[in-house]
């Protein structure tokens, strides 16, 4: 499939034809008749998911995985599993300790969840060369609300010192993240996905968002490879921001303007991605998906555009 | 009895205080309502209400975010915990409570930012609040709903794929009691999901969900008068 084209596009460059990557997640689990909780905890599962959707989907490039609870879970936050979700965060080991009492480390390749995740990437990477494949880590500020709690929210303000202790270190294991995915797995895209961060003004993104987003960025071009700063929610407001966060591209959600989106990108050079909607669309069904796709495909172009779900 | 240009000035300074979250200024003008007689029902609706009217009104301008809301949320609980033990019961239906609300984030959702501004919104806005919590099974809300006889549920959801159990709620509930107006919210909450849904009522943002509550409260009591003068 269009590897090349998916490539090219995040990198903000013209494509023959628009690529197509559809962000499967734990959807994968779905196809294979699996529950969430237990694709995700076995290698052979993932791939069989992975590549099935793949193929199934006729993907240019697809993420190894959609769970932005990896790192956390490797670093030991409390968390629960679902059958038909990525499992969820909830217990912050920060609420209360500061970093040095919690005795926190950044998880490497042999830690937590990453063996997994590492085995089943190198089962996808063989068996879909032609494929894009993503990497799809937790950024700083989403994994910083993790490790932190709401609290983080308000420490950007009450407590500045802390919060940038906090993000900075997220920031460190994103960085981490980065690495394994490019270069233990051989991912093709980086993507360095935030959601949280369309929470919050333009200048604190700029304050702590940004330069935490550095070392994913590093690893990611030492490697090789191309990165990509995912956003979810109305990020309208903070995505000049996002355009410049220092990544080859960026995606947003379908509750963003995607002529406004493509606008922003071409004026900074960088790829854009999305933004087929996922909820009136895909799940609902209250849109025509198709039609939905026709719109999106002639709003995006054929410079810079990942046609996604959003 | 407190004059009325220093009672505007104590409401305005508790408005300002929760906008600009200024913690120390709520406490003092919280105080000083108090100490100086001003009806601790005034300053809460006039003055701490309104201000977080105003922060809802910036949060949908997109000139306040979370951490922002979150810090007006805060200044606001600080006037609260010192006027609202001083509330009187009865005087002009002051201590009356407008309703009931049933509150949670839908099983498989452990996401409350939101939940927990709506419910202080309720509680501001007079209302007697059962929170749920968050990651609520579904069974829960109806039962709950059964159990306190509130006139409104409301659901929160961040995520799509939990989005879709407000639905399952909604018939549950319905169908043991069709009257209860149920209003829904969250990230992936649209006004078409919420009429898809079922749903009687639709909150954007903190800042309209008591709007649409009481607005909904007046409709079910409406029904209800009509009902029984039939």
């Amino acid at each position: 499939m269009g590897k090349q084209d998916v490539i090219n596009a995040v990198k903000g460059l013209p494509t023959e034809k628009v690529p197509w990557v559809p962000y499967s997640g734990v959807h994968s689990a779905y196809l294979i008749g699996e529950p969430a909780d237990k694709f995700l905890k076995d290698p052979d599962l993932i791939a069989k998911g992975v590549i099935f959707a793949a193929e199934r989907y006729k993907a240019d490039g697809i993420p190894l995985l959609f769970d932005l609870t990896v790192e956390a879970i490797s670093m030991g936050c409390e968390h629960k599993w679902w059958p038909d979700n990525p499992p969820s965060i909830t217990g912050h080991p920060l609420d209360k300790k500061t970093l040095a009492e919690s005795g926190i480390k950044i998880p490497g390749p042999g830690d937590g969840r990453w063996p997994v995740i590492i085995e089943a990437g190198k089962k996808v990477k063989e068996a879909l060369p032609d494929t894009a494949l993503y990497g799809i880590l937790c950024g700083p500020l989403t994994l910083a609300s993790h490790l932190r709690g709401v609290r983080i929210f308000t420490d950007v303000y009450k407590n500045k010192a802390l919060a940038k202790e906090i993000i900075d270190f997220s920031g460190e294991v994103a960085g981490e993240a980065a690495r394994i995915y490019a270069e233990e797995i051989g991912c093709d895209v980086i993507a360095i996905t935030d959601p949280v961060a369309s929470q919050i003004k333009p200048e604190t993104f700029r304050e702590f968002v940004t330069p935490a987003t550095q070392p994913a960025i590093q690893a990611t071009k030492k490697a090789g490879k191309v990165s990509s700063f995912f956003i979810c929610g109305d990020a309208t407001k903070c995505l000049e921001e996002v355009a410049q966060v220092g990544t080859d591209g960026f995606a947003i959600d379908e509750q963003l303007n995607l002529p406004y989106v493509r606008d922003v990108a071409l004026k900074h050079g960088v790829g854009f991605g999305g933004n087929l909607k996922l909820t009136l669309a895909l799940s609902l069904g209250l849109l025509s998906p198709r039609e939905d796709a026709i719109v999106s495909l002639a709003a995006g172009g054929s410079t810079g555009y990942v046609f996604a779900p959003g | 009895m407190v004059s009325e240009e220093r009672r505007k000035e104590i409401l305005d300074n508790l408005s300002e205080g929760v906008v600009e979250y200024e913690e120390d200024r709520v406490v003092e003008y919280a105080t000083a309502a108090l100490e100086e007689g001003l009806d601790p029902f005034d300053a809460i609706m006039n003055g701490l209400a309104a201000g977080m009217e105003i922060v809802g009104d910036l949060y949908d301008r997109q000139e306040y975010f979370v951490p922002e809301i979150l810090m007006c949320a805060d200044a606001l609980y600080k006037g609260l915990d010192i006027l609202k033990p001083h509330l009187k019961k009865d005087s002009n239906g002051a201590g009356k409570p407008k309703g009931q609300v049933v509150i949670g984030t839908v099983q498989g959702d452990v996401h409350d930012i939101g939940k927990n501004l709506i419910k202080m919104m309720f509680d501001v806005g007079g209302f007697t609040v059962h929170d749920l919590g968050r990651d609520v099974p579904l069974e829960k809300f109806a039962e709950e709903q059964l159990r306190t006889d509130s006139e409104i549920v409301a659901l929160s959801a961040m995520m799509t794929t939990t989005m879709m159990g407000m639905k399952k709620v909604i018939a549950m509930i319905k169908e043991k009691n069709p009257d209860v107006a149920i209003m829904l919210g969250g990230a992936p909450v649209t006004k078409d999901v919420a009429k898809l849904f079922g749903a009687d009522g639709y909150a954007e943002s903190a800042g309209n969900a008591v709007q649409e509550a009481i607005k909904m409260i007046g409709q079910l009591r409406k029904l209800g008068e009509e009902a029984a003068q039939n």
